[in-house]
């Protein structure tokens, strides 16, 4: 049955397209761009307790919920919850750190992964997509020193 | 214009240039202008301006906020992008702590130099990352 679910929820280009869209790394990001990473991204669905991403394993790429949840825990403490349009494993999508906590799904639960390989893949032909997502940082950047000083 | 094989060597060590190949290494070392600073020169100014994007060859900077130092750079590191990519002043000032030596690029001329060396824009995309990993950290 669970197959049959994820058939009738599959997701076109264009709504794939549109979830990645919301990602602040991809702001500015021309469309066309999008519409290739939409490509390359893959629909998979997690059972309730499925890891999505282990805690100490390097990133290698990064989801976004399309439905159900996901619990982010460190050890035994849950430190947050996430939910359909919420992304993980945006900066690990690019730098490949190990991961800091593991994400659980709660309950059955379908996300929208983007590895790293096709993302890098993609900068590569289309540079404008990487100063797209440089503009990003640097504005997330900002920010993040911006509230550290007022 | 610096395009020595001397400074294509240097280039070659630096992880910024590493997927470059040589003719991308000459023309790198051709669209940078080489430049030296005395100790104390503050390439970049908080709230001010002053442009360009620089790489570090010899020698060390501070970035100071606020007049606290927050951060030493040295040899392969570079800065100043990410004031041209938003448009904006610099947030930092960064001071020459000695004598210094810097490729350097106007800010006008950073957009077509990212779109022409993807795997360099990569390299900065990775390394930015990083930077907001720390900052992120520092700020807890």
């Amino acid at each position: 049955m669970r197959g049959a679910i994820v058939a009738s929820m599959a997701l076109g280009t264009t709504e794939k397209a549109e979830l990645l869209g919301h990602s602040e790394l991809f702001e500015g990001a021309p469309p066309t761009a999008l519409e290739r990473l939409a490509e390359r991204a893959g629909e998979q669905s997690f059972a309730d307790g499925e890891y999505l991403v282990r805690q100490g394993q390097a990133g290698t790429g990064l989801w976004v919920i399309v439905s159900g949840g996901a619990r982010v825990v460190r050890g035994s403490e849950e430190l947050s919850r996430l939910g359909p349009g919420q992304f993980l494993g945006e900066l690990a999508v690019i730098d490949q750190q190990p991961r800091l906590a593991s994400v659980v799904a709660a309950g059955p639960t379908v996300a929208l992964g983007l590895a790293s390989w096709d993302l890098f893949a993609e900068v590569e032909k289309d540079p404008e997509l990487a100063a797209a997502m440089l503009r990003g940082l640097a504005h997330r950047l900002r920010q993040v020193i911006g509230e550290a000083h007022h | 214009m610096a395009d020595s094989d001397e400074l294509i060597d240097e280039l070659a060590k630096l992880a910024l240039f590493a997927d470059l190949d040589e003719p991308q290494l000459r023309a790198v070392a051709h669209i940078f202008e080489e430049a030296w600073y005395a100790a104390d020169t503050r390439l970049l100014r908080q709230g001010i301006g002053g442009s360009g994007f620089y790489v570090i060859l010899e020698g060390e900077v501070a970035v100071v906020i606020d007049g606290e130092e927050r951060a030493r750079l040295t040899r392969g590191d570079y800065f100043g992008e990410v004031a041209i990519l938003l448009g904006e002043r610099p947030v930092a000032d960064v001071v020459a702590q000695g004598p210094l030596r810097v490729l350097h690029l106007a800010g006008q001329d950073l957009h077509s130099f990212l779109l022409t060396y993807p795997r360099v824009t990569y390299r900065v995309l990775v390394e930015q990352t990083r930077r907001l990993r720390n900052a992120n950290r520092w700020r807890r």
